[in-house]
């Protein structure tokens, strides 16, 4: 009874935490552009996740580390600082692209323009590190998450063409614009395979204490939990391509497109949960990657960590998040664009897995570490494969997305 | 034991569970006509820089002590007869209050975090 309470906090967790602005950004343009054409982007990213996550928390529960005292100890600190600088960067490109998120939501509810909503945001995301604990970020950020659920609702009230949707989940060969096509499917698997949202998976198993109990836990969570939530970004690209389609809408560009998207569905209310996702959504993912770097910092350097402790007991944890908070909000309050900003660092957090992911890979077959509960073949294949796809794809087309100049 | 393979970069843990770093480097005693024995664990950045290369190690050396004083311009070692268990985790018989390891970390308490209300 309580391992089932178990999993479907979990589950519920994973839901409210998979939707933050890289999914939402990227399934609206791809569905507005491309209609289901993409729909296989967004299936390869989410199989892909729930292998990472599913590997994340194995290792966290067998070996007791999380992957970035794991990589640090296998490969040594010379060579743990490419994925540590890689994931710190990215990392801050996607947090500042999620404070540019609430603040566009926060423009949309109040009309004052984004680039002042950046550093109230950053603060109150700060605040609720300062004073919350493990426990109440992530269940809080999991249950108000779950409004993104409307857009499932959304899709399947629009009464889609269920045949082709499913014609979208076989790759093909775009009829028009190659080269944003393709741009648009690295985004999609980038959003899809967050690497702060493994390794931050795998701080959480240790923060909760998991043992090799947890291992049939671990894999109902990760792979419902993801699944579940890879059908929400599924249900954003399905209303984006049927309503903003609809609406002669085929390229989004600028955020204040996206209310349209759930209007024609909702009317006046679509408006409201509209901005509700997005401010929700990306406001609980400001706070994991917040934290996220802050663990990755601390674990990598062997200081003391946890959410849980008081500031005044892990100093240096606490300084790390404090200072990302304050500097990724710097770009958004200058008025960066937050939506080029987003598409642009997902492109670049799939050209940067490989980094993370092979290192963690070599960890989850390593016997010294996860014994007799190594990876098996399907698992590391699928990985590769994905991955590799995501890497290739990403270093052909983000040159073309520059040159092309959009 | 294979000393690079299951001792270097684990996690340090003190005598009262404190997360104090990781094993940076280990520190070798070479003997006439014996193999080297390991007479302590190194931590702290200036190990780390030396790790990238004598340049970084200078650099890294001469800022320590030019921000921590002369007491920090060489890495922290803690004696090989005070580690007391190897796991996930080494812990050795050490308080890390009596050590200059956190003097940075408390450096940061006692001025900035701990200066911020609900520290």
């Amino acid at each position: 009874m309580k391992k089932l309470l178990e999993i479907s906090l979990g589950i519920v967790t994973s839901v409210g935490g998979f939707l933050e602005v890289g999914s939402m950004a990227t399934a609206a343009q791809a569905g507005a552009t491309f209609g289901f054409q993409l729909i296989w982007a967004i299936l390869l990213g989410t199989i892909c996740i729930i292998f990472l996550v599913e590997m994340a928390g194995r290792f966290a529960a067998v070996s007791g580390h999380t992957i970035a005292d794991g990589i640090r100890e296998r490969f040594g600190f010379n060579a743990f600082l490419w994925p540590l600088l890689a994931t710190l960067l990215v990392n801050f490109m996607v947090m500042s692209a999620e404070i540019g998120g609430v603040s566009i939501a926060a423009e949309l509810a109040t009309g004052i323009g984004f680039q002042w909503w950046a550093l109230p945001v950053a603060f109150l995301a700060w605040l609720f590190l300062w004073k919350g604990t493990f426990g109440f970020i992530e269940k809080g950020v999991a249950i108000l998450g779950l409004v993104t659920l409307c857009f499932v609702v959304g899709a399947v009230m629009l009464e889609p063409d269920w045949r082709q949707v499913a014609a979208g989940a076989v790759p093909s060969l775009p009829g028009h614009d190659a080269a944003s096509y393709w741009f648009m499917a690295v985004s999609i698997l980038g959003a899809s395979i967050s690497p702060y949202l493994f390794m931050f998976y795998s701080s959480g198993a240790v923060e909760d204490h998991w043992d090799k109990t947890y291992l049939g836990t671990n894999r109902a969570i990760a792979g419902l939990g993801m699944s579940f939530g890879g059908t929400i970004s599924l249900g954003v690209l399905i209303v984006a391509a049927l309503v903003l389609g609809a609406h002669g809408i085929n390229q989004v560009n600028d955020y204040h497109q996206l209310p349209l998207m759930l209007i024609p569905i909702f009317g006046f209310w679509g408006f409201v949960l509209l901005v509700a996702s997005l401010a929700i959504a990306c406001f609980g993912a400001t706070l994991e990657i917040g934290l996220q770097q802050a663990y990755l910092v601390a674990q990598g350097f062997g200081w003391t960590w946890g959410e849980d402790l008081k500031p005044r007991n892990d100093p240096a944890f606490c300084g790390v998040y404090t200072l990302s908070l304050l500097l990724t909000a710097i770009p958004i309050a200058l008025g960066l664009d937050p939506l080029k900003l987003t598409i642009f660092s997902m492109a670049v957090t799939a050209a940067s897995l490989p980094l993370t992911v092979v290192p963690f890979l070599i960890l989850l077959n390593d016997e010294r570490y996860v014994g007799e509960h190594g990876n098996g073949m399907i698992s590391n294949a699928a990985v590769i494969l994905i991955v590799a796809l995501g890497f290739v794809l990403a270093v052909v087309s983000i040159p073309l997305q520059i040159l092309g100049g959009s | 034991m294979d000393l690079l393979r299951d001792l270097l970069d684990k996690q340090v843990l003190d005598r009262k569970q404190v997360k104090i770093g990781k094993v940076d480097g280990l520190v070798a005693e070479l003997r006439q006509g014996k193999p080297p024995r390991v007479v302590a664990v190194e931590l702290g950045s200036i190990t780390l820089a030396r790790r990238l290369g004598s340049r970084p190690g200078r650099l890294m050396a001469w800022l320590a002590a030019r921000f921590g004083g002369e007491r920090h311009a060489e890495p922290h070692r803690i004696a090989w007869n005070k580690v007391r268990n190897i796991g996930v985790d080494v812990e050795v018989d050490v308080d890390v209050r009596r050590t200059g390891i956190f003097d940075w970390q408390d450096w940061l308490r006692d001025r900035v975090i701990g200066r911020i209300p609900g520290a």
